[in-house]
């Protein structure tokens, strides 16, 4: 149809793509359209299906419905090499690379063709990273590098196969502000190159500053399309909601005078590393002591270590007036520890056993899950009926696998199982990762409520945000140390983001 | 834990000679000090004779192809146990076309018959997602079975040579002798000279009356590392066993990159099979890889998931199984070879301040020195196993920071990209 027109033309078309999964409408009715030399942003809440939508243009998955046109010609892309072939390369929100291999084998693999894997492959890459200003070592392992240095080689691996169009799924979810920044730098580097750039994300600040049209997706479908100029934060967020946008942001201080937990010189040395030095710390009553920091600088350890999943290699932790520093896990937990666990598909739930002995775990020997040495399915089953009522876990039953539910959904089961052992310290590692808007406000409200109860709550975030409308103090960790306090009343996400990678811009 | 890792792979691995660490190459320097020097110091001559040397090659061809095999399936990403099984089937393929079309066409029935294992295992594995572990056990109780029905079918009928259970005086294949240089460097073995004449006994075994089989065997891991290292094709191979999803998210086929490789790995197996019937013997029975397969597949661990460790795994056990066969009293020689090094080995880890694994090298290399000075010989009931004890025991104290493909035994989905 479309077949010679002007450089107005758009570059990628998407017209009534509808997808369906058993039991599930992924998308349906969607249209986007891309123009050439753009940065076009796709925002929408999580399960709005803009990762099916982009998975369809990348070839990973087929449309049911509706047609994909590139250059104004048809495609039905049967795999991503496909759509490498017409120029259209992704950048996946979980990053595509073999960790064993190194940075120049991830670039060629799958494109061995254009320069072989050798000495010309290697002039190429170089180019690539000094014309883009990517830098990298094309020798180093993958498994050595950070974060934002992974991105980078994800996007140079797109650039190297001569995509026109590149989709990036969530890119800055896992970037600090600095480095979303440098990404920045980089996304209208590449557009002032010609490169077209499909930019999805949830974070409307970020897609204001970079996007040149933006598509909103809510429910599987494209609800509307708007350009930064003329829309405001709020009107897309209605747009993506359907409500208004929830804050964190607590009210007054609840903080009492009673010490919950404390740290003494906490330390662990994992082979010759040290991944926790001398961690000192103090969460009273009411307290919320959010932990900012690079994923990696010992947050996780610093977890364990409180749990008693690892043991410190030197140090003392005292829970209200109690050691607990020899106490096993299953103590601890008994002792009111709550356990918001960072990585909940791994280390917080069954996901094949149902929502009702989900509810049992970790709490398998108290009421109402037990009686004595016996599970009391009558209590435990009623209890979990309770918390799907309270925290709103959208469910058809209790006896659904956990497998079965949204990610937000998991989350508020977990966080109302943790609640409900009425702990006097809640851990929580990222507790609305991955997690809906709604969802997203109703853990924020359950914090605050049991903060406001006399809950101590250690708040582990990368969502700066988060931490700083929650917390009442914030400490940075850095290399396994504490380097910082902030309040968050005053401190910017800015500043933390210096903080966290022991820079200044 | 995976910080550590990391340290430890940029501390050694810039220094990676084809695809081997530092440490395993002192030790093959160490080692081949050390075995001349404790042959000079226990008298005992068949350490190091051409004739040892050349039961070893016997012994380690058919245990490398196993453990190249290995190599193979597992840099694609599948754990194929099922290698004793199709080492099996290649005993028979090999003994069936050697008696039928002679002995190279037998060679390549016995690899026929391994792929065909490796595309049972292929096909449950990668197309079906069965457990790798359950269907690799599945492929070796099949294929024991079949190969005794097979052997019961074909082989009753032929008289005398064949046997419901065996098959005997197979065509044999043509070795290489270097002339003259042969009986030279036997010559030159026998004055027992420090170094000189253990060089001559390898050498020698290397080049007098040795099957092409056995330097096949050399070929093949030579072409195997190249290919895996150095072109696309093995590039690619080895990324479906890293991160297949990436792979195939990059338009790499991963189910047919892992069905080759799958394959391959049975060739070899079936290869390795076919050395038993036609190289190391004429002779077919049933039963006769006796576990080799297995032995390959630690072999290949030891040897890091790399051809060229494989092989020297490898020819460690065939090394001590020669010994057994050849000399039992030079197993007690063996015992301060063991000593020697593992305290060598001792020193090296105190240098690097690995404090315990030091103290445990320590403490079993002062266990075979008591062991070895305070007896005469080996009991003659512990002298069968020894070899592979001592070989076990080298290789797991020697081979830390071993690094298995990161998706190494994980079935992997179509569509699971992204």
């Amino acid at each position: 149809m479309v077949t010679s027109e002007t450089a107005l033309a758009p570059l990628v078309e998407l017209r009534d793509i509808g997808k369906r999964f058993p039991g599930v409408v992924a998308n349906h009715d969607v249209n986007v359209t891309i123009r050439p030399g753009t940065v076009h942003a796709l925002v929408g809440e999580n399960g709005a299906g803009k990762s099916t939508l982009m998975k369809i243009l990348y070839g990973v998955q087929r449309p049911d419905d509706g047609t994909v046109l590139v250059d104004g010609t048809e495609h039905a892309f049967k795999s991503p090499s496909d759509a490498i072939a017409v120029g259209i390369g992704m950048v996946f929100q979980h990053f595509m690379l073999a960790d064993n291999l190194t940075v120049l084998e991830n670039c060629v693999l799958g494109a061995e063709r254009i320069h072989g894997i050798a000495g010309k492959a290697r002039a190429a890459f170089v180019d690539l990273g000094q014309r883009f200003g990517f830098d990298l070592d094309p020798d180093a392992l993958v498994e050595d590098l950070g974060v934002a240095a992974r991105q980078r080689l994800e996007i140079v691996k797109v650039l190297y196969r001569g995509a026109q169009v590149i989709i990036l799924d969530e890119p800055t979810a896992v970037l600090v502000p600095q480095e979303v920044d440098q990404l920045f730098t980089n996304l209208r580097d590449l557009r002032a190159s010609g490169h077209s750039l499909l930019f999805i994300s949830h974070k409307l600040d970020e897609v204001l500053a970079i996007a040149d049209d933006i598509t909103v997706m809510r429910r599987g479908t494209t609800v509307g399309e708007a350009k930064p100029g003329s829309v405001t934060k709020r009107q897309l967020a209605e747009l993506m909601v359907g409500s208004e946008l929830p804050s964190p942001e607590t009210a007054e201080s609840t903080v009492q005078t009673r010490m919950m937990l404390s740290l003494a010189g906490v330390s662990l040395v994992v082979g010759e590393r040290s991944v926790l030095d001398g961690i000192d710390l103090t969460i009273h009553k009411g307290e919320v002591l959010g932990i900012a920091g690079v994923e990696g600088n010992g947050q996780t350890e610093l977890v364990e270590v409180i749990m008693g999943m690892t043991k410190p290699t030197s140090g003392a932790i005292v829970l209200g007036d109690v050691d607990v520093t020899a106490m096993s896990t299953r103590g601890r937990r008994e002792a009111g520890i709550g356990y918001i666990p960072e990585d909940r598909q791994r280390h917080g739930l069954l996901l094949d056993a149902p929502l009702w002995e989900n509810r049992i775990l970790g709490h398998q020997t108290q009421p109402p899950n037990a009686r004595g040495p016996w599970i009391d399915r009558r209590g435990a089953r009623r209890d979990t009926e309770r918390i799907v009522e309270q925290y709103d876990v959208r469910t058809p039953s209790i006896d659904t696998n956990a497998r079965a539910l949204s990610g937000g959904n998991q989350q508020k089961l977990i966080v109302g199982r943790e609640m409900s052992g009425d702990p006097v310290l809640l851990m929580a590692s990222h507790p609305t990762r991955g997690v809906d808007v709604g969802a997203q406000a109703a853990i924020w409200d359950h914090i605050r409520d049991a903060r406001k109860a006399g809950l101590a709550v250690l708040l582990i975030s990368a969502d700066l945000d988060e931490l700083i409308g929650l917390s009442d103090t914030i400490e940075v960790i850095l290399r396994g140390r504490l380097v910082g306090t902030f309040d968050p009343t005053t401190v910017t996400p800015a500043e933390l983001g210096t903080a966290m990678t022991g820079g200044h811009d | 834990m995976t910080a550590t890792m990391v340290s430890v792979q940029q501390r050694l691995g810039a220094r990676r000679i084809l695809g081997l660490s530092p440490l395993t190459w002192v030790l093959v320097v160490v080692g081949l000090v050390l075995v001349p020097l404790v042959r000079v110091l226990t008298s005992s001559t068949p350490l190091t004779a051409t004739t040892t040397f050349t039961a070893a090659i016997l012994s380690t061809a058919p245990i490398a192809l196993a453990a190249l095999g290995g190599v193979w399936a597992e840099r694609a990403g599948v754990v194929n146990i099922g290698l004793e099984g199709q080492m099996l089937l290649g005993t028979w393929g090999a003994a069936y076309f050697n008696w039928y079309y002679g002995p190279w066409v037998g060679l390549l029935g016995g690899v026929l018959l391994g792929v065909v294992g490796g595309l049972l295992h292929a096909i449950a594995t990668i197309t079906f997602g069965v457990d790798q572990i359950v269907s690799g056990v599945a492929v070796n109780i099949i294929a024991a079975g079949a190969v005794d029905f097979l052997s019961k079918a074909f082989f009753s009928q032929i008289t005398p040579n064949g046997g419901p259970r065996n098959l005997s005086g197979l065509y044999s294949l043509p070795t290489v002798n270097v002339g003259g240089l042969d009986t030279w460097l036997s010559k030159l073995n026998g004055r027992h000279w420090f170094l000189v004449s253990d060089v001559a006994g390898l050498v020698g075994s290397l080049i007098s009356h040795v099957s092409v089989v056995s330097l096949l065997v050399i070929a093949l891991a030579v072409l195997s590392w190249w290919l895996l290292r150095r072109t696309t094709f093995g590039l690619r191979l080895r990324s479906c066993g890293e991160n297949p999803a990436a792979a195939e998210s990059l338009g790499v086929n991963v189910y047919r990159y892992k069905y080759v490789a799958v394959l391959v790995s049975g060739g070899f197996a079936g290869l390795g099979g076919a050395f038993l019937t036609t190289v190391a013997s004429s002779t077919f029975t049933v039963g006769q890889t006796q576990g080799r397969g297995y032995i390959g597949l630690a072999a290949m661990i030891f040897g890091n998931w790399n051809p060229f460790g494989a092989l020297g795994a490898s020819a460690l056990f065939g090394y001590a199984d020669a010994l057994r066969l050849r000399s039992a009293s030079s197993l007690h020689a063996l015992l301060l070879l063991l000593a020697i090094g593992l305290l060598l080995l001792t020193v090296w880890r105190l240098l690097r301040r690995q404090l315990r694994s030091a103290a445990v090298n320590g403490v079993i290399g002062v266990a075979f020195l008591l062991w070895f000075l305070l007896t005469d010989s080996i009991p003659k009931d512990l002298g069968g196993m020894t070899p592979y004890l001592v070989t076990l025991l080298v290789l797991s104290l020697a081979s830390q920071n071993l690094r298995m493909p990161a998706a190494d035994g994980k079935p992997y989905r179509k569509g699971s990209a992204g």
